[in-house]
């Protein structure tokens, strides 16, 4: 049986003004976002956007360079490449990170977005992709599809910085 | 998260607003032509981005929209008489026609030219389909007519309802762009309202709760992809085109009729909905029809003699908590239609999206954001014409496809998601 709506419960006691009030208190913090070009475009988007102020998000540059040797059939190692030129392994760089943001403007970067998205779902973080480009964008979506679950085609260079100010990195 | 200016700039479309000269760059849908169902009908007063107008069928069908208030006194012309090819005010009998041309002052002299110097701001009113459509805009610039294909299929194959929402526009919109939320919000009603149950897609769509997404630019809007597993090898795709400012199509289930919305704001903290279900090729079996006008589907059962959906916030949506626990209705309000209403406008009439969580996976909604924000931008500041006003933009269909894991919506479904007369919908 369903309880009674009494008018104190009900939205109907809900002037517009209510409606509107939302308890004040502090914003829960930043995401902890990582952005990593896959290419040559996609860097100089990326350092754009790095200009920007932002809380938490950190930017990368993808190289694939093996860090530490494979050889014992252990995990693959793979470092990335810091704005300044300074190196970090991936590792080290998802943890904490709860979104992590790929873009490219060609299909180059595709082993290394195998390589971050597989990290990224062991450890439970959610993957986007942006491909940016004016022509042909179907090797570049290809290659980012497996990897990212949610994926922006776009024209537009902002659609990187819409997507971080959304997320609040 | 949105900063508070850039929300304001989006939710706010009454006169020289951004948002509202956007707006007023289409035609938008102003009212259902059963509104004004013959000469001399009637006036019905319709509120559209902050406006206050009134709609009149004269004594020859002719349509016109103006200013609801008589020129002389201020009074509502909704109180006037609709005769001899005008409305008449009812206080002091001016009357107008429907361009809103003062034609009659009968205080001043018979030959007097006292009402050529009098006419109340109008603008078109054009039926097409069994929606009468307006242009707000700059008259110079009256875009061409619209050509969604709704509007276009013989009508016999397509019905168009309405309801009142009692939020601000873009809230409303979001919803239509924001594929995630179908597998939770609507999965009681997937299999069992008659307009969506029966499709192969429906076990897709509850199969894989965890979709992946792509949004695609498109000339009009945007092309927003749920890709969800189906068989071995193949993925289900389900395609969702928003083209600008408010329209919206909800990707088809089987042979049920295609549908959408479009999504029309009265004020800022009020919107109208219109929403639709066609066929390409084939008439709407009088079963259809008739779920359409009870309110199944992505329609709404409205208060008799209203707009009003039945369930409102008045009586909580008529929350039936047993329906809840049983998982008829997900949330316990009854249709999918208000099932999303009723979340939209619990929100508050203007959501305050300064304090959103968004995530990823909201990229659609992100995306559609930022093409408003551009486009408002644009036009102000270089007059440049946003996009979907071009009627080429209008020819774009929804669909539902299940495609190999290695093929691409966008390449694939290219003929899929664009009008083709006389060719079924692809849907799965």
């Amino acid at each position: 049986m369903n309880s009674p709506t009494l008018l104190s419960s009900s939205a109907q006691a809900t002037t517009a003004a209510e409606a509107r009030f939302r308890l004040g208190y502090p914003l829960a913090p930043a995401r902890g976002a990582r952005v990593v070009a896959l290419d040559s475009g996609a860097e100089a988007i990326v350092r754009r956007v790095a200009e920007l102020p932002w809380d938490t998000a950190r930017f990368f540059v993808s190289e694939i360079s093996q860090s530490s040797a494979d050889f014992d059939g252990g995990p693959v190692e793979v470092d990335l490449r810091r704005l300044d030129g300074s190196t970090t392994p991936l590792s080290t760089e998802l943890a904490g990170a709860d979104v992590t943001i790929m873009i490219a403007t060609t299909d180059v970067g595709a082993e290394a977005a195998a390589i971050i998205g597989a990290a990224c779902t062991v450890r439970g973080i959610m993957t986007a992709g942006i491909v940016v480009g004016d022509a042909d964008t179907y090797l570049t979506v290809s290659a980012l599809r497996p990897y990212a679950r949610v994926l922006i085609v776009s024209t537009d260079e902002n659609d990187l910085d819409a997507l971080l100010t959304a997320v609040r990195a | 998260m949105l900063r508070q200016e850039i929300n304001e700039l989006l939710t706010q479309t009454g006169p020289e607003t951004s948002m509202g000269d956007l707006f007023r760059q289409y035609w938008l849908p102003a009212l259902l032509a059963e509104e004004l169902p013959a000469n001399d009908s009637a006036p019905v007063r319709v509120k559209l981005l902050s406006e206050r107008l009134i709609a009149v069928r004269d004594s020859e069908g002719r349509y016109g929209l103006m200013d609801e208030f008589c020129a002389h006194r201020g009074v509502s012309l909704w109180f006037g008489r609709n005769e001899e090819g005008g409305l008449r005010c009812a206080y002091h009998g001016w009357k107008y026609d429907v361009t809103g041309q003062c034609i009659e002052a009968p205080s001043e002299a018979a030959n007097s030219t006292f009402c050529a110097n009098v006419k109340l701001r109008s603008y078109p009113l054009v039926k097409i389909g069994d929606v009468l459509w307006t242009y707000m805009g700059n008259p110079e610039k009256t875009p061409p007519l619209p050509e969604y294909e709704w509007v276009h299929v013989p009508a016999e194959q397509t019905f168009t309802s309405k309801r009142l929402q009692e939020s601000n526009w873009l809230q409303a919109l979001e919803g239509g762009i924001d594929s995630s939320h179908v597998s939770w919000l609507h999965s009681g009603d997937i299999d069992s309202d008659p307009l969506f149950k029966g499709a192969k897609g429906n076990e897709y769509n509850l199969g894989d709760l965890k979709p992946f997404f792509e949004v695609t630019d498109s000339d009009g809007g945007l092309y927003i992809a749920a890709r969800r597993n189906a068989e071995e090898g193949k993925y289900y795709w389900r395609i969702t085109p928003w083209v600008m400012p408010s329209f919206t199509m909800v990707p088809p289930r089987g042979d049920h009729p295609m549908h959408g919305h479009f999504w029309i704001p009265i004020d800022d903290e009020n919107c109208w909905v219109f929403t639709f279900d066609y066929l390409p090729v084939r008439a709407l079996t009088p079963n259809e029809r008739q779920a359409m006008i009870d309110g199944y589907g992505v329609h709404s059962e409205n208060i008799p003699g209203t707009y009003r959906p039945v369930q409102n916030k008045d009586n909580d949506y008529l929350m039936d908590r047993e329906a809840q626990r049983r998982g008829e209705a997900y949330s316990g309000i009854k249709g999918i239609a208000l099932q999303d209403a009723s979340l939209q406008e619990s929100m508050g009439p203007i959501v305050d999206r300064s304090k959103e969580r968004l995530v990823a996976t909201d990229s659609g909604i992100i995306k559609a954001r930022a093409k408003l924000y551009k486009a408002a931008l644009a036009l102000r500041e270089k007059g440049t014409t946003p996009p979907g006003v071009d009627p080429a933009h209008h020819r774009v269909r929804s669909a539902a496809v299940v495609l190999p894991k290695e093929e691409s919506f966008i390449e694939s479904l290219s003929e899929e998601m664009t009008v083709r007369p006389g060719v079924r919908q692809a849907s799965t």
